[in-house]
């Protein structure tokens, strides 16, 4: 293994590791935008310049493998000099359209000038104009003016989503990034363009003017829209969640997410929620009536529940593994429930698999209901036979899906739930097909709730509570506990 | 233990001292009886005093020439406010050399405290404190300002034009 | 002394055919060469100190000699993009003498075990595509190419590929890019070409003149060659010049001659009227020379690189005395802002703010600070970018600025040039 300095701090490194790489390892700071660890190496940007001993020109960290005995400089004035000057190369013709480019604030161009540059600019001549705010599909939308050319995206589209629409066109300074003929980018993958993108030339459609970043704080959690069970990052404020981005775990989705994935905040937000408990009042000959607090509530439900006589259970896997073991526990170890069907989404796909990241399985934790079921002995039924036995339940129990669009079948399942007698639907969003249940429970969305589910291939991860949004919701644990309490059964 | 100063014996001879204020307020009388209108106070709210431009008033939302606001949402003057008292909502523009444009604007005027720092954080001088300083009205008025009020109130006689031009910059080729 | 060792035959119209070649002696050369060992022929050509006539100068031989051992497929590739402003001996090689680069060409495939090679010829050059065309299907007829040539036993294949008018392609990385299909623009290096080049496979580029002078060192012999110029710049080189000179054309002369023999001798001296100011000596991207060091400079490798500047491609461009250097060095800049590609980016941008304060200076814009602020930006560009196109924009910059100074200085303050007076730029330029 060769052994390096970097500024006079040694490293070991495995054979082939670049300059880079290794000064990540001693969390040395290097400039860079062209280079990114997912993607080939293009060496455009010349931002990672470092000095080497014996080597009388400055050389690119990014492409120079490490070789035993190297001596590197990064911090010395000739390569901060030289790297002022490429960053300023790379500003003379960016336009000053910080104060309204969404990335301001994560900028690289800020960073570095903050931390390279901070001279007084010497360019007087005309900036080179290019096209501004150019559509790139559904999802992204192109400044050519603020692009420094460092290809990532091009290689993105070529490497890993490999679908090619994106290209540099022109050469010189009148380079632009395009697609062929105008067609658009719509690929599956193509906002991890916009994550990729260090400067404000890519942008989110759906993220674009909505906030600016500095009023927003993340939190890592994983993507809940389906079996892959991607990590990411979700940036929220008080006015609710705004976008997810990917967070890097080489075991599980390496350094992207999928396109669909970045709407899985949108069902957490307020306005598609059910903020508090819905009844139907019998007494009030059918009419919901709205309001009534949770622990309320969950104290009726358990008075009926204790009469009942035949229960069903339907549940689908969009729950942590703690509130599934919390549920079984209670229903099958005391109530012993046998009737518990499981509710799959299209299962037509329901093992499809995209080749890169996208799964079929539009759940995030399919394996950790299986495990909590064997664990519990317990025969899950598939919900197309709730049907036959429909109307012998006195109760019913359904966990709903946590993110309705990928159960198209809710209405005409929702038919079917409601042939039995009492339906408790604990749910985090609000939907028509809902309203002929006896009780709407509002559940934790995935943002809100700790837990852990477990991916397509057995890797169990954590998800942390980062956000509040409806304060009164409750996770499957608390029913579980508000149903002990009234029913005075012990766990 | 707190040691508590004593007033002098001197201050209790404080007759003198009303003397010395009866006087300067009688001979203020006197002088306003002998001619009004070098009065220094005003019949508010019938009359009112005009403040230098610079004075920290009420808000104004700059124009552009074509009227339209200058304002671009960059959000900078929210962010400066000590009293969180802006909140704006950004839109995408038809124009794509505009690009983004407030749809919302708004003051929370009883929550400012007119110091002045979205003034000075604006870059295209879209936001000015004006001369203007009465905030009081009726109660039940609206006292959360929006850009009928902050651009084109009767005051500005149809908006006050900002002074960073756009088209002058593309000129320039900045 | 006979000095004229690939050119001597140039006036004599048959030399384009494959007959005419062949009586004058061609072809003796490669059957000599089947009798050798490949790797004789390369220890030959490293002993004969051929260097690469495209720019750089580096060793032929041992450019070969980098190639892996192995028995993966190979390439030779012949450099014809000859784009460099200045530089146009390729173009006279290729159209009087074509055989003599197939020549050298089938033997250094040999000598590298390459079964296929193609010549890249800058798209401009209409003609000498037509005339290589034609010679390499001369000599397919004759059994030259093709399946075991001349009963060697050693099959090898030739093509001709046309570029699409980028100077870029001149570096050998470009031109494989391009080769390939791809847009052309430089590789990074790491892996070189020789180790991985063209369709990732290992890949020589040699220059038209290099290879058109290994036939010559293969009849020879690398002693006989040694002759021939300096100790370390072996050989004779053909010079390409330009210029308010009396005969302007392409000549050989041994390399190390004095310039001022040269000019006085093959150029026939200055034209009447004019005045020898400052020179090139290598093509547009060699830091310019003044009178003084032009005078005492002799035209080899060592002693331009002794005068901070190269012998490059051999385009010596001849600057008198009615030029004016802001002009000129404002053509150049035009050229490279149009012909960088656009990949790194101190040349991409380098390049065109350069151009924009040249052409400011023209325009009666300028600034005496933009003198120095022009110096500090090509100083920046030099040595930080994939390929030698930005350090080919920045040497003529740093040069004409240092040693015309105040020619700059007088554009800059009285708004004219010292020179030509009031110039109107749209006037000049349009």
């Amino acid at each position: 293994m060769p052994k390096l300095t970097i500024n006079g701090q040694s490293i070991e490194v495995p054979q082939g590791t670049t300059v880079i790489q290794a000064a990540k390892e001693l969390n040395i700071p290097i400039a860079h935008y062209c280079y990114h660890e997912g993607l080939s190496i293009a060496g455009a940007c010349r931002m990672c310049l470092v000095e080497v001993e014996k080597n009388p020109k400055l050389q690119i960290a990014c492409n120079l493998p490490v070789t035993d005995g190297m001596v590197v400089y990064t911090d010395n004035p000739r390569v901060k000099d030289a790297v002022k000057w490429s960053l300023d190369f790379h500003l003379i013709n960016h336009p000053l359209d910080c104060p309204i480019c969404d990335q301001a604030g994560e900028c690289k161009l800020q960073d570095y000038y903050m931390d390279y540059g901070l001279y007084t600019p010497e360019m007087d001549q005309r900036k080179v104009k290019k096209n501004k705010a150019v559509s790139l599909g559904d999802r992204v939308v192109l400044d050519q003016e603020r692009c420094i050319l460092c290809s990532r995206c091009v290689r993105f589209t070529k490497e890993v989503s490999k679908t090619h629409e994106l290209g540099i066109f022109n050469r010189g300074d009148r380079s632009i990034i395009a697609t062929f003929e105008d067609r658009p980018l719509n690929n599956n993958y193509s906002v991890n363009t916009v994550d990729i993108c260090p400067v404000g030339a890519l942008t989110s459609k759906d993220f674009r003017f909505k906030q600016r970043v500095w009023f927003l704080k993340d939190f890592d959690t994983i993507c809940n829209g389906c079996s892959t069970g991607c990590n990411v990052k979700v940036s929220y404020n008080a006015n609710g969640v705004f976008r997810v981005r990917p967070k890097v775990n080489k075991e599980v989705n390496g350094h992207w997410m999928c396109d669909f994935g970045r709407d899985i905040y949108k069902h957490t937000n307020k306005e598609y929620r059910l903020e508090a408990v819905v009844e139907k009042r019998e007494d009030l000959s059918g009419a919901t009536v709205k309001g009534k607090p949770v622990a309320l509530a969950l104290q009726e439900i358990g008075k009926n529940l204790k009469q009942a006589k035949n229960i069903a259970l339907v549940l689908t896997a969009q729950y942590t593994v703690e509130e599934y073991e919390a549920f079984l526990n209670f229903f099958v170890g005391k109530l012993k429930v046998s009737s518990i069907y499981y509710w799959k989404n299209n299962e037509t796909s329901f093992d499809s698999f995209d080749g890169l990241l996208i799964r079929g399985d539009k759940n995030p934790n399919t394996q950790g209901l299986l495990k909590a079921a064997q664990k519990h002995n317990v025969k899950l039924l598939p919900v197309t036979e709730f049907d036959k036995s429909a109307s012998s339940f006195d109760f019913c129990i359904l966990a709903a899906p946590e993110n309705q669009a990928v159960y198209p079948d809710i209405t005409e399942k929702c038919q079917m739930f409601k042939k039995s007698n009492e339906v408790v639907c604990i749910t985090s969003c609000y939907n028509d097909s809902y309203n002929g249940f006896k009780w709407q429970i509002p559940a934790k969305s995935f943002v809100e709730k700790d837990g852990t589910f477990v991916n397509f291939k057995g890797v169990a991860q954590k998800i942390k509570a980062g956000v509040k949004i409806i304060p009164t919701s409750v996770s499957l644990e608390e029913v579980v506990y508000g149903l002990t309490e009234s029913m005075g059964v012990s766990i | 233990m707190s040691v508590v100063k004593r007033p002098s014996p001197k201050a209790k001879w404080y007759i003198p001292g009303i003397l010395t204020g009866l006087k300067i307020t009688i001979k203020h009388m006197l002088f306003n009886l002998a001619s009004r209108k070098d009065m220094i106070t005003v019949q508010y709210p019938e009359e009112k005093f005009q403040y230098s431009d610079r004075f920290k008033g009420n808000h104004i939302l700059t124009v552009k020439k074509d009227g339209s606001l200058r304002c671009t949402a960059c959000m900078l003057c929210a962010t400066h406010c000590p009293a969180e008292c802006i909140s704006i909502t950004a839109a995408e523009h038809d124009d794509p050399e505009v690009e983004k444009y407030p749809i919302s604007y708004e003051i929370d005027i009883l929550r400012c405290v007119f110091c002045g720092y979205c003034e000075e954080a604006c870059p295209v001088d879209a936001i000015r404190m004006g001369p203007e300083h009465q905030t009081a009205a009726p109660a039940g008025d609206n006292f959360i300002y929006d850009i009928t009020k902050l651009a084109y109130r009767a005051e500005n006689k149809g908006g006050v034009l900002s002074k960073v031009d756009d088209q002058e910059r593309h000129k320039r080729g900045l | 002394m006979e000095t004229k060792l690939l050119t001597q035959h140039y006036d004599k119209p048959e030399y384009q055919s494959l007959k005419g070649y062949q009586k004058l002696g061609g072809y003796e050369a490669l059957k000599k060469a089947f009798s050798m060992k490949p790797q004789d022929i390369i220890t030959e050509v490293k002993n004969a100190g051929l260097r690469g006539r495209g720019g750089a100068g580096f060793s032929t031989g041992m450019k070969w000699s980098f190639l892996p051992n192995n028995n993966e497929p190979r390439y030779l590739l012949c450099n014809a993009d000859e784009g460099e402003p200045g530089t146009f001996k390729d173009r006279v090689m290729m159209e009087r003498a074509p055989h003599q680069l197939i020549e050298g060409m089938i033997i250094s495939a040999f000598a590298i075990n390459s079964k296929k090679s193609y010549i890249y010829i800058r798209g401009e050059y209409m003609a000498p595509i037509k005339i290589v065309e034609k010679a390499i299907r001369e000599v397919y007829d004759a059994g030259l190419l093709g399946k075991n040539i001349l009963g060697s036993g050693f099959d090898h294949d030739m093509d001709v590929y046309r570029g699409a008018g980028a100077y870029i392609v001149g570096e050998e990385t470009g031109l494989i890019s391009s080769l390939e299909g791809k847009k052309g623009q430089p590789k990074l290096k790491p892996p070189f070409p020789a180790v991985q080049g063209y369709l990732k496979k290992p890949t020589i580029v040699n220059n038209v003149e290099t290879l058109a002078t290994v036939p010559w060192i293969i009849t020879n012999g690398a002693s006989e060659y040694k002759k021939y110029g300096t100790e370390k710049s072996p050989g004779t080189k053909l010079f390409s010049v330009s210029g308010n000179i009396n005969k302007p054309g392409v000549y050989e002369v041994p390399l190390g001659i004095p310039f001022k023999d040269f000019l006085q001798n093959e150029c026939g001296g200055m034209k009447p009227g004019y005045e020898l100011k400052a020179l090139i000596p290598g093509g547009s991207s060699c830091p310019v020379l003044t009178r003084d060091e032009a005078l005492k400079s002799t035209m080899d490798y060592e002693c331009m690189s002794q005068l901070g500047s190269m012998l490059g491609s051999g385009g010596v461009i001849i600057i008198d005395d009615k030029q004016c250097m802001v002009d000129l060095l404002n053509i150049l800049m035009n050229f490279y802002h149009h012909e960088s590609c656009g990949q790194c980016t101190p040349c991409r941008e380098g390049t065109g703010w350069m151009n924009k304060i040249t052409t400011s200076l023209l325009t009666k814009n300028g600034k005496l600070e933009d003198i120095s602020l022009l110096h500090k930006i090509a100083s920046h560009m030099l040595g930080t970018t994939i390929c030698a196109l930005s350090d080919a924009a920045a040497m003529p910059v740093m040069s004409f600025v240092t040693k015309f100074r105040d020619e700059f200085e007088y554009y800059a303050k009285e708004k004219r040039s010292k020179v030509k007076g009031d110039v109107h730029y749209a006037q000049a330029h349009h």
